[in-house]
């Protein structure tokens, strides 16, 4: 039995990786803690996967080729599934492709050559028959069950869902980013604006605040969207942008109470800094690490929303290469189920590593969280 | 107290007509308007003459500037009126009620549903924290949390109503009620609602029982480590009572709050798994008459949807300080 007068000795050796005398970085020290997850890693690396996907989806499937030799001068089609003024215009416009590459580059150039996306398949309509040596034509109507051609089968119109769905990352990843990144620059600017100078700027930015919580998102969302005549994606991410500010807003402004009163602060007011300096040099650096919580659970959410809006139908008309959208041609032949099982699990796998990322941001920013490890 | 309230309550009804206000203006912006999007149904020889036109729209008052037109339905508002719907021809109010039995239906009893799950599996979690097979149940739940109920809800219509058709595990495809429900017996009546009931109360459940177990979890987590819960332990209690009766009732009080603020979740959130098993629930309806551009539908399930919002909020609070009494009104 020991003494119970022996003294207790906390152990104050750094965690390993430290440099010793040296204590980390704030953002660093939640780095480290966000690494130790191994789950919250694994959700990292997927999303970065997925991002690779994204920048790559004319290379992996498309009917353009990546790069080609047309009449003595190099080209790169495939760029026009990004923006669809990138397509060459000599391909579009003068010499009459139509979207079709293969026959149309040795009959017209015979000298002609191109390097191919891996699977031959269109994003937008339907491949025919020996378009590609001997591809058959894709299967229509609710014939098209996965096949070595169609790797997730195709839609009642013939259009390859594999091709969708790789092309559908893009959509899902940007409107990820650029809604949250709205809700962020909103959240921040609002929540620092009401945290910083409290008193009567506080009171009528947290008013504010409230009004757009208490619409149910659902609501002021349609409400949005219906406001415009023919519905983009862009029109879709801002919408989604507009309405999903008010938890970033809630937590900058909670951080920035928190933060106002430290050392640092009162040490660069003495200074002399400039109000909007220290907000936004000072306090907001101090206060990233904790934002990402909320916006990595937002950009779970704004995937979410936009794939039920395109379900809905709400989202942009089809050709739209969206998760949701093939899933919404899923609603109405539910014998077709990879229009379902395909779709649905993207939207699902990308919402669960988001959520798992915001997770461990959170158990790595807040301290009571990590301190109680088993 | 009571001056809390009456701050509470004035703010509220502040925040319920910005609410309306902006919303108004975002429905009255919305391209076309009830009358030129049922016009475009009707064959073209049948076409209402201008004259006629501008009388309809003066008839529903739809040729005032936005800003009136919102005052006018503020000032039927406080007469107790909530306008009649444009393309039903029935008052707003006859269609929320009798719309909001079948929502009910489904969100009372999903409610009811993931709190007798939540509440063994949470105890459970903690009681077994971080054994594998509790790590198995936290993972299973959070992956459920993850999964969009429009997915699951394909996956399940594709399941029990295409696969399963024809044998004992059929579920239906849609709708409330079968071809011949006017026929059955009041016991048949009830038992056919409840078949049609099993995958959206399901779709429903499931997301909210992964949120609350895990509630339940980490409340719990933070009371097992009071003094009282040792002291409990040393004098002998066995190790159900100290988790039901001592540990558990203490965690009641974040528990009836967060069911506050999960009901009016539940009513709105109702747009999408309404529509996609055709249920005659208000959620429906707002998808609807946002289609039909019925303004003053949209308006009265606005009021309803945000008026809950905050109620349900304001009771939690007062709840709060109920139970517990070092929350004071400040």
């Amino acid at each position: 039995m020991s003494n119970p007068t022996t003294p207790v000795i906390e152990d104050r050796t750094p965690p390993p990786g430290t440099r010793a005398g040296r204590s980390r970085g704030y953002a660093a020290d939640v780095w480290y803690q966000f690494r130790r997850r191994r789950l919250s890693m694994a959700a990292l690396t997927f999303v970065v996967g997925l991002t690779i996907v994204a920048i790559l989806s004319p290379a992996i499937v498309g009917t353009k080729p990546v790069i080609c030799r047309y009449r003595g001068q190099i080209y790169f089609p495939a760029l026009g599934y990004f923006h669809d003024r990138w397509e060459n215009a000599v391909f579009k416009t003068r010499d009459k492709f139509r979207g079709v590459y293969p026959k149309n580059l040795t009959t017209k150039d015979p000298q002609s050559w191109a390097v191919w996306p891996l699977v031959y398949q269109d994003p937008y309509r339907r491949v025919r028959a020996n378009e590609w040596k001997d591809q058959p034509a894709n299967p229509s109507g609710d014939q098209g069950v996965p096949s070595q051609y169609n790797l997730f089968g195709t839609n009642q119109a013939g259009i390859d869902v594999f091709a969708q769905m790789i092309h559908g990352t893009r959509v899902a990843l940007l409107v990820g980013l650029f809604s949250t990144g709205i809700s962020a620059i909103i959240g921040v600017v609002v929540g620092s604006l009401a945290g910083y100078f409290r008193g009567w700027v506080d009171v009528v930015l947290s008013r504010c605040i409230e009004v757009v919580m208490s619409i149910p998102a659902l609501v002021l969302i349609l409400a949005l969207i219906s406001i415009f005549e023919k519905t983009s994606i862009w029109h879709v991410m801002g919408v989604l942008g507009l309405t999903g500010w008010t938890g970033i807003a809630r937590l900058t402004r909670g951080e920035f109470l928190r933060l106002r009163e430290m050392d640092f602060v009162v040490g660069a007011r003495a200074v002399g800094a400039s109000g909007l300096r220290i907000m936004f040099s000072h306090i907001l650096p101090n206060a990233t690490a904790p934002i990402l919580v909320p916006v990595s659970f937002g950009i779970a959410s704004a995937i979410l929303v936009e794939s039920a809006l395109s379900f809905l139908g709400f989202g942009p008309p089809p050709p739209n290469p969206s998760w949701g959208t093939v899933l919404n041609a899923g609603r109405s032949n539910l014998q077709m189920w990879w229009l379902i099982v395909f779709p649905g699990s993207a939207i699902f796998l990308t919402v669960l590593a988001y959520n798992l990322i915001g997770e461990g941001l959170q158990e790595a920013t807040d301290p009571r969280l990590r301190n109680n490890e088993k | 107290m009571v001056n809390y309230l009456i701050r509470r309550l004035l703010i509220g009804c502040l925040t319920l007509v910005a609410i309306t206000a902006i919303i108004y203006a975002l429905i009255r912006s919305m391209p076309g308007s009830p009358l030129t999007l049922q016009m475009a149904e009707v064959d073209p020889s049948k076409a209402i003459s201008e004259q006629d036109f501008q009388q309809m729209r003066r008839m529903y008052g739809l040729h005032k500037p936005i800003h009136e037109a919102y005052l006018g339905w503020l000032g039927s508002l406080c007469r107790g009126e909530l306008g009649r719907s444009i393309s039903r021809k029935q008052p707003v109010t006859k269609l929320i009620a009798e719309r909001i039995g079948p929502t009910l239906a489904l969100s009372v009893s999903s409610l009811i549903l993931t709190y007798l799950l939540a509440v063994p599996m949470g105890l459970y979690s903690v009681v077994r924290s971080n054994r594998p097979e509790e790590r198995c149940l936290a993972t299973g739940l959070y992956m459920l949390y993850s999964l969009p109920s429009y997915v699951a809800a394909l996956l399940l219509l594709v399941l029990f109503a295409v696969r399963l058709r024809g044998t004992a595990f059929e579920l239906p495809l849609f709708g409330m009620v079968s071809d011949g429900h006017a026929q059955l017996s009041w016991w048949g009546k009830l038992a056919d609602i409840a078949w049609h009931m099993v995958l959206p109360v399901t779709c429903y459940t499931y997301g909210a029982l992964a949120f609350m177990a895990r509630f339940v979890k980490s409340n719990m987590e933070e009371v097992i480590r009071q003094d009282y819960i040792r002291t409990a332990r040393a004098k002998g209690v066995g190790s159900f009572g100290v988790i039901v009766v001592h540990a558990f009732r203490n965690t009641l009080i974040p528990f009836v709050t967060e069911l506050g603020l999960t009901l009016p979740g539940l009513l709105s959130g109702s747009v999408i798994l309404e529509q996609i098993f055709t249920w005659p629930g208000i959620g429906r309806l707002f998808f609807e008459s946002i289609a039909e551009r019925d303004y003053p539908t949209i308006m009265g399930l606005t009021l309803m949807f945000s008026l809950m919002t905050l109620v349900f909020q304001l009771l939690a609070d007062i709840l709060y300080a109920v139970v517990d009494p070092r929350v004071t009104f400040q």
